[in-house]
């Protein structure tokens, strides 16, 4: 495979997937959390594109689903949903409903598929936003809010997907940066890691020795 | 080990659902001031002081990616703006246009206003006295110049005007109706606009003939509606409020150069019981607006020729 998803821990029955909950990846992912949507709150939501916002918050749940599976992924999608709610003044439960299924989603893809594309992220961050603005469409709908359903709200589903799909690698790359000092290693990871950080490859080792 | 992990991650999912569903469930069932609401306002109440220092802090930020986004939309606007900025300047000589005619509404708008009958002060009066000859064609009401009635006074009734005052006494006046020969009203056809002098028509008594002073070559069809003009065209008139209903048109007779009119009255002034005289406030606007129009109008052909145009004026424009 020419194009790889580089430092993505290779799950299906691996560390990640067996351990439960690892405490320092929690601290990451809540400090990640929280200062991403503070920066979602503060500057992103301010910034509109295309006439829409970026929403940054569907796109770390789903990468943080990627690396650190379903489990934690649910997890960070609930508490991320849930510190949305609560900072928004939104409807408590709707965007944690949302989120947790983007989470244990995107951890299950990884667990079931280990998609190793460059381009995963990126139809994945496509992905969840579409999923969390329908779905919130939705479940408002359902709620009773009053809002006809016109094209202004397909136009702001699909703009928004493209707007968010445009900076799903920006954000994949903050993300993985931020997270995967807390993964346990993996050994394909390490491996390569040894690779390219200037190690010698065994051969190299066993001329060295031969020498 | 394995299913242990699957029921595991399969019961956090469940219980994270369901802990969703019901704090949805919960927030949108419950009052405004219930507890889950308290929550979420107390933790805005904590959170509100981290998030104004995080705007200020990210000020920076978000003010540069403010000046990006304003420049790609205004470039991305420029030549649309352009385009709404000449139609919107073709508007605006159209609307200038029609500023200058609105303007000229409005004045005529006030003319209009000042020698309407809302100007004037009504006095509901009733006919005691009805001429049995028809060379005469007046009537006495029992009101005189101590209700404030004045000599050139116009008078209507429902349907219209019948006259003006000529006579006052204290508690008396004498009204000569349209059909009498002492009284000509400037009036107009209100489809047309055109304006003429309306006169009692010789040799058929209760009808009147409308001479045209100019005609504007605009059909004037039967059953047109002839008012009053608000103007004067001798100092010895009545500035008749403009817009009084005098009567309809019921033909027209072109053989002359001028253009002249038949014209039947609306009011049956052969029945007349109850009658309002306009009377006019001393110092009101139409009080001076009628004694400045009297003053400034041209002489009638009459006192031209030296029939004695202080009589006329005593009796017909004393009271102007």
């Amino acid at each position: 495979m020419s194009t790889t998803l580089r430092g993505s821990p290779r799950a299906g029955a691996g560390p990640v997937a067996s351990a439960w909950l690892p405490g320092s990846l929690l601290w990451r992912v809540a400090v990640l959390s929280v200062i991403v949507v503070f920066v979602q709150i503060g500057v992103v939501s301010d910034v509109p594109v295309f006439g829409v916002s970026i929403d940054l918050s569907p796109l770390l749940v789903a990468f943080t689903g990627l690396l650190c599976g379903s489990m934690l992924g649910a997890v960070a999608g609930f508490g991320i949903g849930l510190l949305v709610d609560l900072a928004l003044m939104q409807t408590l439960g709707v965007t944690s409903l949302i989120f947790t299924l983007i989470g244990y989603g995107s951890g299950r893809l990884r667990e079931l598929r280990d998609p190793q594309a460059a381009l995963t992220p990126l139809l994945l961050g496509a992905a969840a936003a579409a999923g969390a603005m329908v779905g919130y469409s939705v479940i408002e709908f359902l709620l009773g809010v009053d809002a006809p359903i016109s094209f202004e709200l397909l136009r702001e589903i699909v703009v928004g997907t493209l707007v968010d799909t445009a900076v799903a690698l920006p954000m994949w790359v903050l993300v993985r940066r931020c997270l995967i000092g807390g993964l346990p290693d993996d050994p394909r990871r390490r491996r390569r890691r040894t690779y390219t950080t200037g190690g010698l490859s065994p051969l190299s080792h066993s001329r060295g020795r031969l020498r | 080990m394995y299913d242990k992990t699957v029921r595991r991650r399969r019961a956090v999912l469940a219980l994270l659902v369901v802990l969703s569903l019901i704090l949805l469930t919960a927030y949108f069932g419950e009052a405004p001031g219930g507890s889950l609401h308290a929550v979420q306002r107390g933790f805005l109440t904590v959170i509100s002081p981290v998030q104004d220092g995080a705007n200020k802090a990210l000020k920076p930020v978000r003010d540069l990616f403010g000046w990006f986004g304003s420049t790609l939309h205004a470039k991305s606007q420029n030549s649309e703006l352009k385009k709404q900025l000449a139609a919107l300047r073709r508007e605006l000589a159209s609307r200038q246009e029609d500023e200058q005619s609105y303007r000229e509404l409005i004045k005529l708008y006030h003319l209009d206003s000042a020698l309407s009958i809302a100007d004037y002060r009504p006095i509901t009066t009733t006919v005691v006295y009805k001429s049995p000859s028809i060379w005469y064609l007046n009537v006495t009401i029992d009101k005189g110049s101590s209700s404030g009635v004045r000599i050139n006074d116009p008078v209507i009734d429902g349907e219209g005007l019948i006259g003006k005052v000529t006579e006052v006494a204290r508690d008396g006046a004498l009204v000569s109706l349209i059909t009498d020969s002492a009284v000509e009203v400037t009036a107009k056809i209100a489809a047309t606009g055109e304006v003429g002098l309306l006169q009692p028509q010789v040799g058929e008594p209760g009808r009147l003939l409308m001479q045209l002073y100019q005609s504007a070559g605009a059909p004037v069809s039967r059953g047109d509606l002839v008012v009053t003009s608000g103007t004067i065209s001798s100092k010895g008139d009545s500035l008749y409020p403009r817009g009084i209903p005098i009567g309809q048109v019921t033909s027209v007779n072109e053989q002359s150069a001028f253009k002249s009119i038949n014209v039947s009255p609306l009011a049956d002034l052969s029945n007349l019981d109850v009658v309002q005289v306009l009377t006019m406030v001393p110092g009101s606007p139409a009080a001076k607006l009628s004694g400045s129009v009297a003053s400034l109008a041209p002489a009638s052909p009459a006192e031209i020729e030296g029939e004695g145009p202080g009589g006329q004026v005593a009796s017909t424009g004393g009271g102007g």
